[in-house]
């Protein structure tokens, strides 16, 4: 009689520690889902929502199952800030993965730490989010950041015949930041170039025609653009119809992704076929195994042929966070956050690796010359390069 | 100092883009000239009419006229919108207090955007170039994309066919009297009802037209209504509340300050512009070409 | 004491309370409310007592939430000063937009008010070097709290809590003692003689009243508030955006104002608690939040022209067969 009561009394004591344990892993998303920036932060959202679904399956992480809540950030500072804290205050998130912006990133950022949440940017690129004035112990980022990216660009433009450059940015941290980081590299390495002429419209601009048609007055012969998302749409439409790509026979490089798979799909024929782009990913450069077996699955998941080239970026985010929370061995912010630094994860585009420095994960991107093939109804970029960042991180 | 081809272009693109505005600043002049309200509705007709050009693209398939189509049957389906609001919904508030209409206006505004955020969820949505008026040409050493051309042509058209509607036919005499004086025109047996309406279904059907005609230059998303609504406010204050050649003015002046602004004071030019309607409300509150209204 | 009179003391002691019930999400949802209750207060000055209908009343609101970010953020300030500098920036942004405002009527009236609201935003928003520009100024450091934490070590309970919620603490005092200074406002003769220009302006030009110096001292301290309010929410939001000056934010608080019912001080307040809580629980259902509220809106309109407020006014006049006057 008393062993039965023993364990009646054990599994008393157990209950709430099982009930503990059932208890789902909170993972907070902001992420832009209405507008032009939709076209990457939807299907980037989805991408972390699949690898959630697949390890789920698995049976989660430390025994618990991983919960998502997207929230629609609409690509704004304000509103990012105002919905990561309702995460956290109202939904209790343990963990935020997401924000899309290089505003969001940082404003973010600072909610994070205020409240010791570990926070994973998957896509803001901009230098400041772990510079060395704002880096704490609870961000971290797993996209490229604006010196890989301007640096990569220079080094591609280098190579062309032309001397007279122009660039065109938004004017926040992003466009600022990575036209720095291109315009510096690129004199270094070929002091005689000149930048003839550079124009900031502002985040989400509709109307470019004043800016297309004041960069041209100063006849540049190629341009630099980190127009991105819908916005790169609407740009290059209103480009093209002015004849911008013809003059300067395309030496044009948009990065901003302006060569993803989304992005030609969704513009088909207008699309300046022979213009130079980056993307985090393509369906069609299925280099590794590993990025084949990830192509299919995710092919699968989103019911898409050619499925999008950003839902990586939220996979791999949620990668790292279900690798540290495993090392760790607990969700505890402080444990997670030590467990990030220096984590090597095998991610469908290679291995990366979280250095201790600045929080920074060697994310290259895949860089290439937009062509017509016959096998899709798009263009994709021929021949498409991984470019790897290590040289271009300080 | 930029040359003459690139001052040319320049000012070509601030043309397009006021044509465009005047569209829709026309349609919220004449409702504010006869109803004496300020409809906030009326950028969400503008997003609207671009919305349903898509959507009758869609439907229609591509091929030759098949974009005029679907901007004409949008335009007329927003025409159509108006209409129904007016008749159902606005004329139990003729006698309220202006504030109460506009509050109205604002809260059919966010109704009718959300209502396109379900019927076509949030990604933006493009359109091409009508396969007629694809192409450019070289004008002067500039590139002019046709379509380009032709709304600059379209803006004038339209305000000439306006000017002569409202002073030469029966109907144009009545909307001029009721914007004057609505009671008298009742008394005098006019069915100003029936002229409320269509009024409304005419500034509609103009702010629907505009957002179907911008859709293969711009995106067709969430958010294009508020910022129109603003832009046109500025049109028709400089321009003067009511006036049609004022808002064709306001909108001329507000494209070539926005234009050359990016040239020659990039991070000011959006300031130039609510400074310019500033001013002019300051010193002529009734706009260049305005009456005063008492 | 007046029922009004207790009636505010007890809402503020329940104010006080909420940290009490120990979640951190609903002293997020007061402190918005009661910054809320203070700038839609300070808009009523303007629409319920005088009269002008303002749309860009968010301009002294942005006005305030720089002032007191820039000042702590980039001169290390301290709150003290930082607050009240919201307050006297406000006043003076709303001394010279409302010179100019005051002296037009009605539809030119309130575009003018749009236009400087415009103007503050493009400011805010292009220059990069003092606002941050166009991705604003995140981290807005919280005041010292140092002084009340040691203080609460000895007196009982006044320790133990976060910061979030001794800055909330604050905002209740600092939003009560400004409401309360309002109150007095509108109930002293000034307030009263803006009521009478609401009433018939020209009647009152008639009486030898300045009509416009009156209209432009309501139009300063709707501004000063305005900025105090927009001081605090700078601090509450951990960061200072531009389109805390963008048309879209005048057009809520106008809203929350006109929902909470004008005719009464407390139906601002009364229509940001309704406004806030009503947004919270219709987000968790549905992301059609603008629907719901613009068929709200609608109803309100058509069903009870006199916001909350006015309908609960009009209801309890009937049940105690008073006539409230607004």
């Amino acid at each position: 009689m008393l062993h039965v009561f023993t364990v009646l009394l054990a599994m008393l004591f157990a209950l709430p520690l099982v009930a503990e344990a059932q208890k789902p892993i909170k993972v907070g998303m902001p992420m832009p889902l209405s507008g032009p920036p939709a076209l990457f932060g939807e299907p980037a959202s989805k991408g972390a929502q699949m690898f959630v679904e697949e390890i789920n399956a698995k049976g989660g992480v430390l025994g618990r199952k991983l919960e998502l809540l997207v929230r629609d950030s609409k690509a704004d500072a304000n509103e990012a800030v105002r919905v990561a804290r309702e995460l956290i205050l109202k939904e209790n998130v343990d963990f935020l993965v997401g924000t899309l912006t290089s505003a969001e990133g940082p404003a973010v950022s600072v909610v994070a730490k205020e409240n010791k949440i570990v926070f994973i940017a998957p896509i803001p690129k901009t230098d400041q989010l772990t510079a060395a004035d704002k880096l704490h112990p609870y961000v971290f980022r797993v996209a490229a950041t604006t010196t890989m990216e301007g640096r990569s660009a220079a080094e591609i433009v280098a190579k062309w015949p032309v001397t007279q450059v122009a660039t065109i940015s938004f004017d926040y941290a992003y466009g600022q930041d990575v036209t720095k980081a291109f315009v510096e590299h690129l004199k270094k390495i070929k002091p005689s170039v000149q930048i003839v002429d550079q124009q900031w419209p502002k985040l989400g601009e509709q109307d470019y025609n004043p800016f297309i048609n004041a960069q041209m007055a100063k006849k540049p012969e190629a341009i630099f653009s980190s127009i991105w998302g819908g916005f790169f749409v609407t740009y290059s439409k209103q480009a093209k119809a002015l004849g911008v790509f013809d003059a300067i026979k395309y030496n044009f490089i948009g990065v901003g992704e302006a060569a993803t798979p989304e992005t030609t799909k969704s513009m088909g024929a207008d699309y300046p076929v022979g213009i130079w782009g980056n993307s985090y990913d393509a369906f069609y450069w299925g280099e590794t195994p590993a990025h084949r077996d990830y192509t299919t699955r995710l092919s699968k998941y989103l019911k898409d042929e050619y499925p999008s080239s950003w839902a990586i970026q939220g996979y791999i985010g949620m990668q790292f966070l279900t690798e540290a929370i495993k090392k760790a061995g607990s969700t505890d912010s402080d444990k997670v956050s030590k467990a990030l630094l220096g984590l090597t994860v095998e991610t469908p585009i290679g291995p990366l690796t979280i250095r201790e420095k600045d929080h920074q994960a060697n994310r290259g991107q895949l860089y290439g010359k937009t062509v017509k093939d016959a096998k899709y109804p798009f263009a994709i970029m021929k021949p498409v390069t991984y470019v790897d960042p290590s040289k271009f991180m300080d | 100092m930029p040359d003459a081809s690139f001052v040319f272009a320049q000012s070509l693109s601030g043309l397009t883009a006021a044509m465009f505005l005047f569209l829709i600043a026309s349609g919220l002049s004449l409702i504010f000239g006869v109803l004496r309200v300020l409809n906030f509705a009326h950028g969400t007709f503008y997003m609207l009419g671009a919305y349903l050009a898509y959507q009758a693209m869609l439907w229609l398939g591509p091929g030759p006229g098949r974009f005029w189509l679907a901007a004409l049957g949008a335009a007329l389906g927003i025409a159509l919108l108006g209409g129904v609001v007016e008749r159902v919904l606005f004329r139990h508030l003729y006698g309220k207090e202006e504030l109460y209409q506009l509050l109205f206006t604002y809260a059919l505004g966010l109704i009718l955007s959300d209502a396109a955020k379900i019927f076509w969820g949030t990604q933006q949505k493009s359109v091409s170039r009508p396969p007629e008026l694809a192409s450019s040409f070289s004008l002067f050493g500039a590139t002019i994309p046709q379509y380009n051309l032709f709304i600059i042509l379209l803006g004038p058209s339209i305000a000439l066919a306006f000017w002569f509607v409202l002073q030469r036919t029966r109907a144009g005499r009545f909307i001029r009297a009721a914007a004057l004086d609505r009671e008298t025109l009742g008394a005098l047996g006019v069915n100003v009802g029936a002229l409320y309406t269509g009024v409304f279904m005419l500034a509609s059907f103009l702010g629907g037209l505009g957002g179907a005609l911008i859709s293969p230059m711009r995106a067709t998303t969430p958010g294009m209504d508020t910022e129109v609504i603003v832009e046109a406010f500025v049109v028709v204050v400089i321009g003067g509340l009511g006036s049609l050649w004022g808002t064709f003015l306001g909108a001329v002046v507000y494209g070539q300050v926005l234009s050359f602004g990016i040239l020659f004071f990039p991070r000011f030019s959006i300031f130039a512009v609510f400074a310019l309607m500033a001013a002019v409300l300051i010193i002529r509150p009734w706009g260049l070409l305005g009456r005063p209204i008492r | 004491m007046s029922v009004h009179g207790l009636a505010g003391i007890l809402v503020f002691v329940a104010a006080l309370l909420v940290p009490a019930l120990g979640s951190r999400f609903y002293t997020f949802l007061a402190n918005d409310v009661i910054i809320w209750a203070l700038f839609a207060t300070s808009l009523n000055l303007l629409v319920g007592y005088t009269g002008l209908v303002s749309f860009g009343h968010a301009a002294y609101f942005g006005v305030g939430a720089y002032v007191t970010g820039i000042l702590m953020k980039k001169l290390a300030v301290p709150f003290f000063l930082a607050w009240p500098a919201a307050g006297v920036f406000g006043a003076a942004c709303a001394l010279v937009f409302g010179f100019f405002c005051v002296r037009l009527t009605r539809i030119y009236f309130a575009m003018l008010t749009l236009a400087f609201a415009q103007i503050v935003w493009a400011i805010c928003f292009k220059w990069n070097e003092l606002t941050g520009g166009e991705q604003g100024m995140p981290e807005i450091p919280y005041p010292d709290f140092g002084w009340l934490e040691r203080l609460g070590a000895s007196v009982p309970l006044l320790g133990g809590w976060r910061t979030a919620e001794y800055f909330y603490f604050l905002c209740a005092v600092l939003v009560g003692a400004s409401l309360w200074a309002l109150h007095r406002i509108v109930t002293s003769p000034f307030g009263r003689m803006l009521t009478t220009i609401r009433e018939n302006a020209e009647r009152a030009e008639f009486i030898g009243i300045n009509v416009r110096r009156y209209e432009l001292a309501a139009f300063v301290l709707a501004g000063a508030f305005a900025g105090l309010a927009g001081g605090l929410f700078g601090i509450f939001n951990r960061g200072v955006f531009p389109d805390f000056a963008y048309w879209t934010k005048s057009s809520e608080v106008l809203i929350m104002t006109l929902l909470g019912g004008m005719g009464t001080f407390y139906g601002p307040s009364v229509g940001a608690l309704v406004l806030i809580l009503l947004n919270q629980q219709i987000v968790s259902y549905t992301e059609y939040w603008p629907l719901v509220l613009g068929t709200v809106l609608v109803v309100l309109l058509f069903g009870f022209p006199g916001g909350i407020a006015g309908a609960v006014g009009a209801l309890s006049g009937r049940l105690f067969r008073r006539v409230r006057s607004a």
